[in-house]
């Protein structure tokens, strides 16, 4: 390359290194910049300089740029991102963040066990105690179905989660677990159910998995007990009630796991 | 960056506070529209959360105003957001000086700079950075040979880096 072709190709270079090379351009200068010395660092000295343009931009705390607006939008952002936080760590067994129910229940539970050591009469007592088991049984109920929802939520969410589109919804995989996670479905005629069918992996025939329908707004999150790594299809269909051993009718919806 | 990816929302928050300024603005500078700049900042930093790997290495300033740029330049071209793998990658050189530009040279330093600068220069690298266009779309529209929009351009990042060069050493 002459001396002149080279002059102009730095030109290209400060262009390119502002962003406002074309695509055919940009490819030009970047096959160059690979095999020139004095082009690359001609880019290497601009890029800071970009850099400062974008620096120009930054928002003051004051005026139209203020903080009233960055306020509202870190409000949502955080509220999601530290929702997504309680997810996480409850998805991955770490410290479970109780809702105000819960530890209002927990209070309640703590409180009744201090009232209880001071009663005298083994009756009261007794009762005392049958009320704690009661209420010990449901809140650990009420816990266990709180963590499989969050996990269900993690689960949907994850960014590392497969989704397999299909009609009406979409077929979720993350891990081991399997969802269908499915809207708009119509109701399954009188005495009839949706049915989940899943393909263990080298198995010819499909398994049956279970039955749902959806809610009144055609709704229905379902995890299926299979194990995901271990499926390599899986399908819904609508079957009678109470579900068949293998399918009845056609498939209204397939989706190959990889 | 790495106490974000282990999903800690202190340190995001903590990003957030440091970084949310550039990215508003760059998005409104592009956009002109404060609705839409919000949307794009919210955009870009619910993103970062959900996607942190997408930055792997380098200067993170300079890759987040890549982004916020990209996405309001998406935006004003009407079109959907780019998809994740059409985001810039990490800047793969380490630039001490780039760092330089965006820690520790404020924005109003960084105007005044940008004010200085003649017209003819300062025009082209802002229609080229915020404007979104291709410098032959700015030589069409200004009726300047591309020739010399090119070198307007390369003379005005020049003298911007003599400037960030004498705001270091001052």
């Amino acid at each position: 390359m002459n001396r002149e072709r080279h002059d102009a190709m730095l030109d290209d270079v400060a262009v390119y290194a502002l962003g406002a090379a074309s695509p055919a351009d940009a490819r030009r200068v970047r096959e160059h910049l690979a095999q020139c010395d004095d082009c690359r660092a001609e880019y290497a000295a601009l890029r800071p300089a970009v850099g400062l343009v974008a620096t120009s931009a930054e928002a003051c705390e004051s005026g139209q740029n203020g903080p009233h607006a960055s306020a509202l939008i870190k409000a949502r952002l955080m509220r999601a991102v530290r929702g997504d936080a309680a997810r996480s760590a409850s998805a991955r067994g770490a410290a479970i963040v109780w809702p105000a129910y819960l530890v209002a229940a927990a209070c309640i539970a703590i409180a009744l066990g201090t009232t209880v050591a001071n009663i005298s009469g083994g009756v009261r007592l007794k009762t005392a105690e049958a009320q704690l088991q009661t209420m010990q049984a449901d809140l650990d109920a009420d816990a266990r179905r709180l963590d499989e929802s969050r996990t269900t939520i993690a689960d949907l969410t994850g960014a590392d989660a497969k989704r397999y589109p299909v009609a009406n919804g979409t077929i979720v995989a993350r891990g081991e677990h399997i969802y269908l996670a499915m809207h708009d479905m119509p109701a399954p005629p009188k005495g009839r159910v949706y049915q989940a069918w899943t393909l263990p992996k080298g198995a010819k025939a499909m398994a049956p998995s279970v039955t749902f329908v959806p809610d009144a707004k055609g709704v229905a999150v379902v995890a299926l007990p299979q194990d995901a790594r271990a499926t390599s299809v899986v399908a819904i269909s609508v079957e009678p009630d109470g579900g068949s051993k293998a399918p009845t009718t056609k498939p209204i919806a397939v989706a190959t796991l990889n | 960056m790495a106490q974000v990816r282990a999903r800690n929302a202190d340190a995001f928050e903590s990003l957030y506070d440091a970084y949310h300024r550039l990215v508003y603005g760059i998005a409104l500078r592009v956009l002109a529209d404060v609705p839409a700049a919000e949307d794009v900042t919210q955009s870009v930093f619910m993103k970062l959360w959900s996607a942190p790997d997408l930055y792997r290495s380098g200067n993170f300033p300079a890759w987040i105003a890549r982004v916020a740029r990209n996405r309001a330049l998406d935006v004003l071209r009407g079109r959907s957001l780019r998809s994740e793998s059409e985001l810039p990658e990490s800047v793969p050189e380490v630039d001490s000086l780039e760092d330089v530009a965006f820690a520790r040279i404020d924005a109003a330093t960084v105007r005044g700079a940008l004010a200085r600068l003649p017209e003819e220069q300062r025009d082209p690298i802002e229609l080229g950075f915020f404007g979104g266009i291709t410098h032959e779309e700015i030589a069409r529209r200004s009726g300047i040979p591309l020739g010399t929009i090119k070198t307007r351009i390369r003379s005005g990042l020049r003298k911007l880096r003599d400037a960030l060069d004498g705001a270091v050493t001052a």
